[in-house]
């Protein structure tokens, strides 16, 4: 395979800037892809019987929601990857 | 992608990223249903003492039981 002459294709992109390219849209993936869990969750446990407006009460279950869900999910990671169980 | 775009490099940085999209993948799942299981109430300003280890002993007996399973099938083979 010759690796000297980048493809047509690419256009003049090194392999780097595809690498970087490549990162970033997968940040972004892994991104959505969070919200869009955080969305069922919360949505589940704090708005129980939706009104015609946010509450407060409401408003605030969200906010601990998302904190404790990015708790759990240290929780978790840590009892997956580390060695020790 | 062009193939012929692949240096050995970039193919390396595919792998990795591979592994990574996998490690992350099993950990939001776990995470989902660690949290189903858990969290039964509404989410506090902190995790209680008993909420916080069910979150760590639910990922671990997870792993647990996918090593079980995977046991058991093989000797129905």
């Amino acid at each position: 395979m010759d690796y000297s002459s980048p493809s047509p294709s690419m256009g003049s992109k090194s392999p780097e800037a595809v690498m970087q390219q490549v990162q970033a849209q997968l940040n972004q993936a892994y991104a959505e892809e969070f919200i869009e869990t955080l969305r069922g969750k919360c949505f589940d446990k704090c708005i129980t019987k939706p009104g015609s407006s946010l509450g407060s009460g409401e408003s605030s279950c969200i906010s601990r929601c998302v904190d404790r869900y990015m708790e759990a999910t240290a929780i978790v990671s840590r009892s997956l990857f580390s060695q020790q169980r | 992608m062009d193939p012929s775009m692949a240096t050995p490099e970039l193919l390396q940085f595919l792998n990795e990223e591979k592994q990574k999209a996998m490690a992350n993948e099993m950990l939001a799942k776990l995470t989902s249903v660690c949290w189903d299981k858990c969290i039964t109430d509404k989410p506090g300003s902190k995790f209680s003492s008993s909420e916080s280890s069910c979150l760590s002993n639910c990922a671990g007996r997870y792993v647990d039981m996918s090593m079980l399973l995977i046991k058991r099938f093989q000797s129905m083979q």
